[in-house]
């Protein structure tokens, strides 16, 4: 493309490419050699420092100048590529000579930054690169590629002096005479030099890391710098898929930021650091971390003391250069740290408004007991937990503090900021709201309206009020979806997807003629033909259940049509019941099938007391007639008893002549009593019956049930029957009715009652 | 939602969660989400400690698709009405009866 355009275009352009290239290397630079990403033996660099000064003054011509200075930072860069390999660093000593002349002017330039504190700081104020010059003239280049290394790492070292030295960079050349002592070491012998260098160098490495890593790193931070965020979408993934909504969920929230720009614009010593990552932050890897946010913590500051205190990303970033000296603080790492930390912490009169953010770091001792998330909760439900908590917060009071200890130094902490978790938080919460917590939660609605009601019941005397669940509704919104279409095109797509779903197979549904199979699939059609009926008839009962809460539900005028619905409700289920539509008794066999399975008794039970009465007298008489049999097939499942609660109470609000009938049918066939007698329901059914009956009879003295004489008939019956079953064959009922005794009494014979008696095991004062 | 709601009314009980990969956990349910994740406090390797490294973990944070079983008090769970639950949410009802 190139050779197409004019020769001027081209150089300007390359020029422009280069000045680029320089500037970005130049920022790679930064991130590369700058802020101290190794805390180093300060000893050894000075060391190292001063074995180079014996080499360079040993070495050949200085070629630099200021403007030269770019282009060895990014010879360094490739040299740095050489960093990975610190066993070879002793074998580039011979390797050097051969790059010769580009080598000396990066290594020199090098030198100089590393040696100077006061250049060091590659993004500080200009000024300091005016010292460049003098000290260049002053030493000559060192050719080996190890002392560029070294002077990398020395560079690094001066970063990290420098937030030491914090708003001082001037200063610094007389920091020098801190490091006195450390040249004092040149007479050390270069061989032992050769090898801190190399420990050094290897332990550096394994602790920084590849310097490779950070420029590529800090390159994707610098161009997508205020789109860290994902974009909007404004169109729906797939195809066929409903559109999106108008706010995009996707994006997380954006930091105020421009304030950091404006830091970084108005500086006119252009900091080549990145205003960096402010919103996303690397892996909790501390060394890699440090050089961007130190430098950049280095350089705010400096340009401009009376810091605002409303830069939320930066003060979280010294929240992290905190969390740095902790980290480092358990290395075994010398004198440096403490340096690190005083540096560090030298800060501080900057963020004095950032005092209350640090929070998180002395979090409250570990005494305070964990906290549910108790937003939607039923109230009674927050009080157990609350006290449960309570009772474990006492006893875990001694074992919180060392947590607490722990939470001080914790690594991965601050990694997303509070608007960011907040804004997960509502992500998922959104998907939680519910149109109709009722239908949407059903089992927790309902359980804890059992618990009211249970708890009603106990104490129902209390004026406690007892607290009822409110669960946010939101308001349904219609999405009536239609699939994708592009205006004046022929056809529609031919995208299948979850809303737009197409038929994909074609099953066909082959029956086998083998006979035996069929006879089997019959047993087992028919008993899915009863659970089928069973579960339909359970979805009507439950909508029975609910009707008196939509009833209250419902406004007035909607009420009737309710009402009316209610009522077809019903009678279905009744009429299920029933096989034949004229006859009004209950069809034995489509009962005795519903019966039959564990589930149809369950049912039985649950649809009584929604019957009206005839109706219920109707299902209860059908269960008497048919007891033997079906407490055989009980015999499994034991699950009749289900039956008592509501048949107790149709049997009490029966007429005499029904209680009669029913007494009937319970007896029925020869035979029949002794088998009711044996079954548990049997018996409690039957005792339920007589005391009726005996309560009618000493209520009502006009009572209906002397007028035949079936009922005195029965109970003779019923009484020799009782009294020639064996004890054994008697079952024992599951409560006693206390009038009996004046039941029998009447009827019978004292020596008979009081075998009776016996038998039966009623006393006069029965429980 | 119909476990999430089930499983809601269990926060604060003591459960044992059993995850496919054979560790079961004892604790006390703290939270769960629609996800059927769960977080247990308080908790302790049930089995004989052939988990040593369990020994000092006290909360824990479960994703819902390890779990292989809960197993939950009897008493804290209303089989028939999770059984309703389970009729509602099997049926599509159209709300548009309802006003």
């Amino acid at each position: 493309m190139f050779h197409f355009q004019s020769f001027e275009d081209d150089c300007t352009l390359e020029e422009e490419g280069l000045v680029e290239e320089e500037d970005e290397i130049d920022q790679f630079n930064d991130d590369t050699f700058g802020a101290g990403a190794i805390d180093d033996d300060w000893q050894e660099e000075h060391a190292r420092l001063a074995e180079l000064d014996e080499q360079v003054r040993d070495g050949v011509h200085g070629a630099g100048d200021a403007s030269s200075v770019d282009l060895p930072l990014a010879g360094g860069n490739a040299h740095s590529s050489a960093l990975p390999q610190p066993s070879s660093s002793s074998r580039l000593y011979p390797d050097t000579d051969e790059r010769g002349g580009g080598d000396l002017a990066e290594s020199l330039t090098r030198l100089i930054l590393g040696s100077d504190p006061a250049i060091a700081g590659v993004g500080t104020a200009r000024s300091d690169r005016s010292h460049l010059p003098p000290m260049l003239s002053g030493q000559a280049p060192q050719p080996s590629a190890l002392a560029g290394q070294s002077s990398l790492l020395l560079s690094y070292q001066q970063q990290q002096q420098l937030m030491r030295r914090g708003p001082a960079p001037l200063p610094q050349i007389n920091s020098h005479s801190i490091w006195e002592n450390s040249m004092g070491f040149s007479p050390v012998s270069s061989g032992l030099v050769t090898q801190k260098e190399d420990k050094t160098l290897m332990s550096i490495i394994k602790e920084v890391g590849l310097p490779n890593r950070p420029p590529a790193l800090s390159r994707e931070e610098g161009r997508d710098l205020s789109e860290r965020v994902p974009p909007p979408r404004s169109s729906s993934p797939v195809i066929g898929s409903p559109p999106v909504r108008a706010v995009p969920i996707g994006t997380p929230p954006k930091q105020p930021m421009s304030q950091v720009h404006n830091h970084q614009n108005n500086h006119p010593s252009a900091i080549h650091v990145r205003a960096s990552v402010p919103l996303r932050y690397p892996p909790p890897f501390p060394e890699r971390l440090s050089p961007n946010n130190l430098l950049s913590i280095a350089n705010s500051p400096l340009s401009h003391p009376p810091f605002p205190a409303g830069v939320g990303p930066v003060l979280s970033q010294i929240q992290r250069a905190q969390l740095l000296n902790s980290q480092i603080g358990q290395f075994p790492r010398g004198p440096a740290p403490p340096l690190l930390q005083g540096g560090v912490g030298g800060f501080r009169p900057f963020f004095g408004p950032s005092g209350p953010r640090m929070g998180p770091h002395g979090p409250p001792l570990g005494h305070a007991p964990i906290r549910h998330n108790t937003t939607h909760l039923h109230p009674q439900h927050r009080r157990m937990l609350n006290q449960r908590m309570q009772n474990r917060g006492l006893g875990d009071h001694v074992g919180g503090r060392g947590v607490g200890d722990r939470r001080n130094r914790d690594p991965y902490s601050n990694l997303m900021t509070q608007r960011e978790k907040e804004w997960v938080a509502r992500i998922q919460m959104m998907q939680l709201q519910s149109t109709d917590p009722y239908l949407d939660d059903y089992y927790y609605q309902n359980y804890y309206e059992k618990m009211e009601k249970r708890q009603e019941r106990d104490r129902d005397n209390r004026k406690e009020h007892t607290t009822k669940l409110i669960t946010p509704q939101v308001a349904k919104l219609e999405h009536t979806y239609r699939p994708v279409q592009f205006a004046g095109s022929l056809g529609k797509l031919t995208v299948s997807s979850v809303n737009n779903p197409r038929k994909m197979i074609d099953a066909v549904v082959t029956t086998s003629s083998n006979d035996e199979e069929k006879r089997e699939k019959q047993v087992w059609n028919k008993r899915r033909q009863i659970l089928y009926t069973v579960e339909k008839m359970y979805s009507l009962l439950l909508e029975v259940q609910d009707f008196e809460k939509k009833f209250l539900q419902t406004p007035e005028h909607q009420r009737d049509a309710l009402l009316e619905q209610h009522k077809t409700h019903t009678l279905q289920l009744y009429n299920s019941l029933r096989e034949k539509e004229w006859d009004d008794r209950v069809s034995d066999e489509q009962c005795l099938m519903i019966m039959s399975v564990r589930k149809g008794k369950r049912l039985i039970s649950r649809l009584l007391p929604f019957l009206p009465q005839p109706q219920a007298a109707a299902v209860v008489m059908g269960i008497a007639r048919n007891l033997p049999a079906l407490a055989k097939k009980d015999k499994q499942d034991q699950v009749l008893c289900w039956l008592v609660e509501p048949v107790t109470v149709v049997v009490q609000s029966m007429s005499s002549t029904s209680l009669t009938d029913l007494l009937q049918e319970l007896q029925g066939s020869e035979g029949q009593l002794p088998l009711v007698l044996q079954n548990k329901f049997g018996v409690t059914l039957l005792y339920l019956i007589l005391s009726e009956g005996e309560r009618m009879q000493s209520s009502d003295p006009n009572c209906q049930l002397m007028d035949d004489n079936r009922w005195t008939e029965l109970v003779f019956s019923v009484t020799r029957e009782l009294l020639k079953v064996p004890s054994s064959a008697l079952s024992s009922p599951l409560f006693t009715p206390p009038n009996l005794v004046s039941l029998f009494s009447r009827y019978v014979d004292r020596q008979r009652l009081e075998l009776l008696q016996e038998k039966l095991q009623i006393t006069a004062l029965s429980r | 939602m119909l476990f999430y709601s089930f499983f809601k009314s269990l926060v604060g009980k003591d459960v044992v969660v059993e995850l496919k990969n054979d560790l079961s956990i004892c604790g006390t349910l703290h939270s769960v989400d629609q996800y059927l994740n769960i977080k247990m406090t308080d908790i302790s390797v049930t089995d004989p400690e052939k988990y040593p490294h369990m020994l000092s973990v006290k909360n824990c944070f479960i994703r819902g698709s390890v779990v292989r079983y809960v197993q939950l008090p009897a008493d804290e769970v209303d089989t028939q009405l999770l059984q309703d639950a389970a009729h509602f949410y099997s049926e599509e009802k159209s709300l548009d009866t309802w006003p």
